[in-house]
């Protein structure tokens, strides 16, 4: 049972790394992350083995270093100047995590995104997440991330944002 | 399809020269028509690979040019294509992307087709009085080189052979990474959508100049085999090579002197695969293999064998296109497909550390084009120093234009005509 001390505290935590995404604050971001991190872009539903099939993303810990790292130089012009985004979460569902004090929430999202590098039109991505954290940081750490798209099996535009 | 007999009023000659062509050709309605109708729609189109449908009943659909086909394997385990199209009232056939079928039933009347194309039932037959096998789906011609397959709508024209010319070499170099000589297809493709021209795709892929200024940002981040060929003007070894027919190639391998580096691992790293290559081959033969590693070449018009990548150019409206990617597995050797899929998902699609950035500046290329009326593109860097080689392929700088012109001479050919 995910008591409602913990529902708030979890609530607290997605809105934090949702405003942290949306203003591309990329070293407080980061340092949500714990070391077993698992950040997933899937195609479609993602009912597939990430070790065999391709995904859109599938990050580890040290792979969304680089993806920091690379933003960061002033040369990622995907991102440059990065893309004003705002999300709006929401039909959360709170779950016990596999492990003592791990917990798991699910929510939808939708997430406006300006595409102000190219075409300056206003891109709305949205989906599920499914997001597990323990405790740690501030309050919580994040070990698994998985974004589900509405439209993940269609073709989509550049994502090399934070989602 | 489309306009009356193909009468353009675009002057392909005048647009397409040899050291620059006409931003028209990336925003012209127009032009766009007579693509489909002359590249597309008569000439030869990459589809997809034997592997991916391995057993009966297995398809993928796909488009060519404008026209949704199904690639399916039948009952004799041959790999046929459909048009996607039910021949009675025209409906689609088969609205998913993949999948298994032992009948494709046409949702509209019930006409029913066997995995081999046959009509085999039409509901209340008593109404219907003409012979079945006249209404069998429409297959256009289709042939495969290695397993990588093509059609090509039109009835009369040059074979897939002759299309492909000396570029099967290409592929013969790709396969020949496969312990079993073969690659397999069967990660599932990544769809990309870029807000460009189709043709921004086989250009940039195979050009050299741009690594070290779009993708800076990978270069300074990130530890890889491209580091060799972003430094002086003088050092770099790579070359670009123009195959002739349109095909167009960067040859890296001029700069590696190590086996796998492509792969940006030592051969201790992957011991089985080393194992399994050199028993096939020997152990002189396997390590120039993997010395020289995969083609990095776009095959006319929409097949890029993006070195670990097998890579599909999808034109979609005349300022849109969608590239598709897979990793290029390969049979005998399924240790490396994990480091593969990840490969894979950093160099190509959405959110991958290269082409990401790719599509940006394509999308920032299509629409200042869009806002010119005078717009030339010049293409002649490196016409007074590339070579000919024995076998007539034209060969440059790494940074030379030479691909670019190959691609458009091979263009003209077919616009002109």
């Amino acid at each position: 049972m995910v008591t409602d001390a913990d529902e708030k505290a979890l609530t607290r935590f997605v809105y934090r790394e949702a405003r942290f995404a949306d203003e591309s604050k990329y070293d407080e971001w980061e340092a949500l992350w714990d070391d077993d991190a698992v950040y997933w872009v899937p195609r479609g539903e993602g009912d597939f083995d990430p070790a065999k099939h391709v995904s859109h993303l599938f990050d580890h810990r040290q792979r969304i270093a680089t993806r920091i790292r690379q933003l960061k130089t002033g040369y990622r012009y995907s991102q440059i100047p990065v893309s004003p985004m705002r999300r709006i979460i929401s039909n959360m569902e709170f779950f016990d995590g596999e492990k003592d004090g791990e917990l798991e929430v699910q929510y939808n999202f939708i997430l406006a995104e300006l595409a102000i590098q190219s075409t300056h039109e206003t891109i709305y991505w949205t989906g599920r997440v499914t997001l597990k954290v323990r405790p740690g940081g501030d309050d919580f750490l994040m070990f698994y991330k998985k974004i589900v798209l509405v439209n993940g099996d269609e073709p989509i535009t550049s994502l090399s944002f934070l989602i | 399809m489309g306009r009356m007999d193909n009468f353009s009023p675009v002057d392909y000659g005048e647009l397409v020269q040899e050291d620059r062509i006409h931003g028209s050709l990336y925003i012209d309605d127009q032009v766009y028509d007579d693509e489909m109708d002359r590249i597309f729609h008569k000439g030869w189109v990459f589809v997809g690979h034997e592997s991916e449908i391995p057993k009966h009943g297995d398809y993928v659909t796909r488009l060519v040019g404008k026209q949704s086909v199904v690639m399916m394997r039948g009952k004799d385990m041959q790999v046929r294509i459909f048009l996607n199209r039910c021949q009675h009232r025209g409906n689609q056939l088969c609205p998913q992307k993949e999948g298994n079928k032992r009948a494709f039933s046409c949702p509209y009347h019930g006409w029913a087709y066997n995995t081999e194309g046959e009509l085999k039932d039409v509901p209340f037959a008593g109404g219907f009085d003409k012979p079945f096998s006249d209404f069998n789906l429409e297959q256009p011609r289709t042939d495969d080189y290695r397993g990588f397959v093509w059609a090509c709508l039109a009835e009369e024209g040059i074979s897939l052979l002759e299309h492909l010319g000396r570029s099967t070499e290409l592929f013969d170099r790709a396969c020949g990474l496969a312990p079993e000589g073969e690659v397999d297809l069967t990660a599932g493709w990544d769809r990309h959508q870029y807000l460009s021209n189709w043709k921004m795709l086989p250009e940039n892929d195979t050009d050299g100049y741009h690594v070290n200024f779009t993708h800076r940002s990978f270069v300074e981040a990130i530890d890889s085999q491209y580091n060799d060929f972003v430094q002086d003007e003088d050092t770099i070894e790579g070359v670009v090579i123009d195959w002739g027919m349109g095909h167009t190639e960067i040859d890296f391998s001029r700069g590696y002197k190590e086996p796998l580096k492509w792969l940006g691992v030592t051969p201790e790293r992957v011991p089985e695969y080393v194992a399994a290559l050199t028993e096939k081959h020997g152990e002189d033969k396997a390590m120039e293999l993997l010395r020289v590693g995969p083609p990095h070449a776009c095959i006319f018009p929409n097949l890029f064998l993006g070195e670990m990548n097998i890579v599909i150019f999808q034109p979609d409206g005349v300022g849109g296109c969608v590239q598709w990617h897979t990793p290029m597995f390969l049979k005998g050797a399924p240790q490396l497909n994990y480091r593969l899929l990840r490969q894979s998902e950093g160099a190509m699609g959405p959110s991958s550390f290269l082409v990401a950035d790719d599509a940006t500046i394509a999308q920032l290329t299509q629409r200042t084009l869009e806002e010119g009326q005078k717009n030339w593109c010049d293409l002649s860097r490196g016409m007074g120093r590339e070579i000919e080689e024995e076998n007539g392929n034209l060969v440059s700088h790494m940074t030379d234009e030479t691909n670019n012109r190959g691609f458009w001479k091979h263009y003209k050919t077919i616009m002109v005509a």
